[in-house]
């Protein structure tokens, strides 16, 4: 069998300045042993290899078996660079996946070179074996439950640090603590405003008319009220907060895991949880009910925007959302608000602290800070809301 | 490769890989000025001198990263410091380059980063591609690691696996940025190892921006010095020959490693 093999047409202004070269390709029985010959006729290089391959791999199919050795013949090869010796690197691991020789003749000197260093530790891989689904379920068991035990470990380490704090403050790095309650507070005013009147409104707008059935319009204002202030204020407030504040603790964390800052830190003596963690912790405790605070107030008066051009006054709408709520529920969304804010700083941190390397590696801390935080974040609104009911709150 | 010994001097002219006229670089202002230097074909050649004298900012203009101010840096008939975009690609493709710290793709095992040229200007199938791939890992010996990932192997692991990038499509042209930076003596000198061996193979023109003595005797055809005080290219020949008669002192201490006391 014999063809001719030109170059692809998008090589066409390659590195080679010999123009279109072409490489003829003839595979025949060998003279002795039941193997096959590949004997090349002129340049194997970039240009010619794509059709060459070809034409080899039609002649030879792959799975054919009880073939002898194979063997390249270079003897009339012209030209041979990296990539036409690929080839030899396609024959010889075809040769050993069916248990077989493989030999080059007609190289010497430093074709011979490359052709031997393009098949140094080029013997086919096994696959490994496929992952079996019990397997499969362990091991998701086993990291789950690892980085439950991780959050727990840093909790702890967190707890012992702040005991260290709260007895010596001048181990707070204060600056560092108000500038966090700078940008993760007073920064995320405009968008807790916005999120804040937009949800107090919305409560209102859908629950107006199932509400007008029963004649009770303006019970929509202890709906508002309710929701808002035990649950929705502190609920969106932390969700924004993991959004931009969790995520921002783990991408700077992150980074600083990444470029060995961390690793500085400790040389220094410096603990890490000290210097970056609790100011960034206690920022965001301190300012999220302050915050929250704030969107319950929008989110009471988006409920008028609605009851308002409805023909209710704002001194009736007022009464009833006071005839609604007591001392409780506000306290109620105050300390919610304070655990959010300690759940999201500390899973934020932990993500930046156990980032690993490479470049994906922040990336995929932040993305952890985010998805744990706001799962973090419901699941203790669930807990706190029974907790709270068994009081009797 | 028909060419002959990079070193040989013959009475032909030799054929220039890239030719610079004078050619002025730097960032906000010059910092050398009317480089001109001819690089031959399949020759190793050093551009080194003193930290922060514009090495790798003249690698930035001759790899057509940024524009001299002025001057022509012409690369297989093409002046890259006036081409269009659509030359600089053309032209790209006649070089490749080997970061200083490899600048391998994350998250993509070395197989798929040498793979990656090839996917983009060619239309070879999946298999030729991956032994095209794997052959040019093999012959920088890592053909055993080419599932592994960047972060899994060592920083020459890295380089090796990054110059096996370089040369995915075959490029006449590979230029080099401290290579032995980081690297210990024995990884380094494999690595200038390697860079004979597939200048010698491939006839492949290494263009190396180094000031590692001991890489550059050893494997360096020529070596160009720059000064950035003087702000010029102040030597070009040979390693030994500037070492032992070049007329500047300053070019004779940096090559005989004299320390330059302050006064």
């Amino acid at each position: 069998m014999m063809a001719s093999a030109a170059g692809a047409s998008e090589r066409g202004d390659s590195a080679r300045p010999s123009g279109r070269s072409t490489a003829t390709v003839r595979v025949e029985p060998a003279s002795s042993g039941g193997g096959v010959r590949v004997s090349i006729e002129g340049d194997l290089i970039a240009d010619s290899i794509g059709g060459a391959r070809e034409t080899l791999e039609n002649a030879l199919p792959a799975k054919s078996s009880g073939v002898g050795a194979i063997e390249l013949d270079l003897t009339k090869c012209t030209e041979l660079d990296a990539s036409g010796v690929s080839l030899a690197v396609f024959l010889y691991r075809l040769a050993k996946s069916r248990g077989t020789e493989f030999r080059v003749v007609g190289a010497d000197g430093d074709r011979k070179l490359l052709v031997d260093l393009a098949l140094r530790g080029q013997d086919p891989v096994a696959p490994l074996p496929p992952i079996g689904l019990v397997r499969q379920v362990g091991s998701a068991s086993i990291n789950v439950a690892a980085s439950v035990i991780d959050l727990v470990r840093f909790i702890g380490e967190l707890s012992i640090v702040s005991m260290q704090v709260a007895r010596n403050p001048r181990l707070l790095r204060v600056r560092d603590t108000i500038a966090g309650m700078s940008r993760h507070g007073t920064d995320a005013v405009p968008v807790v405003s916005l999120l804040g009147l937009l949800i107090g409104t919305i409560i209102a707008f859908q629950t107006f008319d199932p509400m007008a059935k029963y004649g009770a319009k303006l019970q929509v204002a202890d709906v508002v009220a309710i929701s808002i202030v035990r649950e929705l204020g502190p609920l969106i407030t932390a969700i924004i907060l993991a959004g931009r504040s969790g995520s921002a603790f783990a991408a700077e964390i992150g980074t600083m895991k990444v470029t060995q800052e961390l690793d500085a830190l400790r040389t220094f003596g410096i603990d890490a949880v000290r210097f970056l963690v609790i100011p960034r912790i206690l920022a965001v405790v301190l300012v999220t009910p302050l915050l929250s605070v704030y969107a319950t107030l929008l989110g009471v008066a988006g409920g008028f925007l609605i009851l308002g051009p409805e023909g209710f006054t704002l001194a009736q709408y007022l009464d009833e959302v006071r005839g609604a709520l007591d001392i409780g529920d506000f306290l109620q969304g105050l300390a919610k608000a304070a655990v959010f804010a300690l759940l999201v700083g500390a899973i934020g941190c932990l993500a930046g602290m156990r980032t690993g390397q490479g470049p994906g590696a922040v990336g995929l801390s932040t993305t952890r800070a985010v998805v744990a935080g706001i799962v973090a974040i419901v699941v203790a609104d669930a807990v706190l809301g029974s907790f709270f009911y068994a009081l009797g709150i | 490769m028909p060419s002959s010994s990079p070193t040989s001097s013959s009475n032909t002219p030799r054929e220039v890989a890239i030719a610079l006229r004078g050619v002025t670089i730097g960032y906000d202002r010059p910092i050398v000025e009317g480089i001109d230097l001819d690089i031959y074909a399949g020759e190793i050649m050093f551009i080194g001198g003193g930290s922060g004298c514009g090495k790798t900012t003249l690698l930035s203009n001759m790899t057509a990263l940024r524009k001299p101010f002025a001057g022509s840096i012409t690369i297989a008939g093409t002046d890259v410091a006036t081409a269009d975009d659509e030359a600089i690609a053309r032209v790209r493709r006649r070089f490749g380059v080997m970061y200083q710290l490899g600048a391998l793709f994350g998250g993509k095992t070395l197989l798929e980063n040498v793979r990656l040229p090839l996917e983009e200007f060619t239309d070879l199938s999946d298999r030729a591609m991956d032994d095209i791939a794997r052959a040019k890992l093999g012959l920088v010996g890592l053909g055993a690691h080419a599932h592994k990932e960047p972060s899994e192997i060592s920083g020459g692991m890295q380089k090796r696996a990054a110059i096996a990038r370089a040369l995915a499509l075959d490029p006449p042209i590979i230029f080099l940025d401290e290579p032995s930076a980081g690297l210990d003596p024995v990884t380094s000198a494999d690595l200038d190892a390697l860079i004979v061996a597939l200048n010698r193979m491939l006839g492949t023109t290494f263009v190396i921006i180094s000031h590692e003595l001991a890489s550059i005797y050893a494997i360096g055809h020529r070596f160009a010095m720059l000064d950035g005080a003087r702000k010029r290219l102040v030597a070009l020949g040979t390693p030994t020959e500037l070492r032992d008669s070049s007329p500047d002192p300053w070019v004779r201490n940096f090559l005989n490693r004299v320390p330059t006391a302050e006064t």
